[in-house]
């Protein structure tokens, strides 16, 4: 028995590894097993602190470095100048940073407050491995009071959802995620669709009506069925539309989302839904 | 094991922190791969295998993919690779970005089966067209980096 394992163990590690991967699979997909979850938050557990450190330590080594390590290359004779340019600049630098961290705080700040509901907010510090799924990774989890389902926002507007949390951190699907769909109005004409994201990482608007009113920078905002995303959170504006001619019952509607998914670095989750609909004003960027 | 277990540290904390970063027009190289890829040159079926399988899982953790696609499809990488690798000039870089490319491209036709299996299909040209190959080729790029660099003994050890 033993020479027979031994001689077919290729095939046999193969076979497992993939029969335990399609089980795995099954068990996530098809049955949402706890225990594919509980799998899965073992390894991000296991990771994420590392990735804690490493947010840390690499604004720990960009400041070392732009404030010793590059001095040491700077000739004697005209140390005295570069250095002051160098300090200059580098406060220049410290400063504008500065001034755009306060920016989108005051602008995360003036949201929670508007929101009036209870809000957590939150470094972003990963984001998805893959070039098939459009998740991030956020540094507040199980121990802040995150659970899944909860909304994801900026000061510009809609973010995602949260769809995996650990203890220390917790990751949201972001709205152009192929996976994801929110339920959404035309703002200025009421008419309601579904956005999802697809696999070019924009967002389109399904099952708008043919004859429905859609105009190029209309703005949309969440609808708030479906039950998961509160109404009135902005959503993006209208990027084109188009009414095929082939028969099809709804036009076809690109939407260019107001977040700027591509420089996340804060967010502010939602604990709860609040109990009016979202006074986001012009839905625009915070003055 | 624990350079293995260093280096899968490592691509994780690259490929969430790092990698987003580089990406050009959305596609991101995947060190996962590249990892699984550079084991299975020099270790045997069964190693690359399971490392493969264990890479994936990480993979899986960090992503919003369902748990064990990745895993399903590096474990066949590494599969594969080691096998061909014995068949396969790959003492020369060039031999080994060739395959490397191919495994980039195995694994993305897996994904895109896979998740057809399971009901979340991705449309087939446009995929492979925005999304496997551009990837597999940035992939192939960057992978070019690593794979001419020394190994560490330890990783070398493991391989045998």
């Amino acid at each position: 028995m033993t020479r027979l394992l031994l001689r077919y163990r290729r095939g046999l590690i193969l076979s497992s590894t993939l029969l335990l991967s399609f089980v795995l699979m099954t068990l996530q997909v098809r049955s949402q097993s706890a225990l594919a979850d509980l799998t899965k938050h073992l390894l991000l557990t296991s990771v994420s602190p590392f990735l804690r450190i490493a947010a840390v330590s690499k604004a720990a080594t960009v400041t070392l470095w732009n404030e010793y390590v590059d001095l040491r290359r700077v000739r004697l004779d005209n140390q005295r100048l570069r250095e002051e340019t160098r300090q200059l600049r580098t406060q220049v630098g410290e400063l504008r940073e500065m001034a755009l961290e306060t920016y989108r705080l005051i602008g995360l700040l003036e949201l929670r407050n508007r929101v009036g509901s209870e809000t957590v907010s939150a470094k972003v510090i990963g984001k998805d491995a893959t070039n098939w799924f459009r998740t991030i990774l956020i540094d507040r989890g199980a121990n802040e009071g995150i659970q899944r389902h909860m909304t994801v926002v900026t000061a510009e507007g809609l973010v995602g959802r949260v769809v995996d949390v650990t203890a220390l951190a917790a990751r949201v699907q972001l709205i152009t995620d192929p996976e994801s769909t929110v339920g959404v109005l035309i703002q200025r004409s009421r008419v309601a669709g579904i956005a999802a994201g697809n696999q070019e990482g924009t967002v389109q608007i399904k099952y708008l009506p043919l004859m429905a009113d859609v105009v190029i920078g209309d703005r949309v905002i969440t609808s708030g069925m479906g039950g998961v995303f509160p109404k009135g959170i902005p959503l993006g504006r209208v990027l084109r539309s188009s009414r095929p001619t082939n028969g099809a019952l709804f036009q076809e509607t690109w939407v260019q989302p107001l977040a700027n998914f591509s420089r996340l670095e804060e967010v502010l989750v939602l604990k709860q839904p609040p109990a009016n609909d979202l006074p986001w004003g012009s839905g625009e960027r915070l003055p | 094991m624990i350079a293995f277990l260093l280096a899968l540290l490592g691509v994780c904390l690259l490929q969430s922190a790092v990698v987003p970063r580089l990406a050009i027009g959305g596609i991101r190289p995947d060190l996962f791969l590249v990892l699984t890829f550079g084991l299975s040159l020099s270790a045997g079926p069964e190693v690359a295998t399971a490392a493969g399988f264990l890479v994936g899982l990480y993979q899986d953790s960090l992503s919003g993919a369902p748990l064990g696609l990745n895993a399903f499809t590096l474990s066949l990488i590494g599969f594969l690779v080691s096998q061909t690798s014995r068949q396969v000039r790959t003492a020369e870089l060039t031999g080994r970005l060739g395959l490397l490319f191919l495994a980039g491209l195995v694994s993305g036709l897996t994904t895109l089966l896979v998740l057809r299996f399971f009901q979340v299909p991705r449309p087939w040209t446009s995929t492979l067209l925005w999304t496997v190959l551009p990837g597999t080729i940035y992939t192939t790029i960057l992978g070019a980096g690593f794979l001419a660099m020394p190994k560490p003994k330890a990783l070398r050890r493991l391989g045998r």
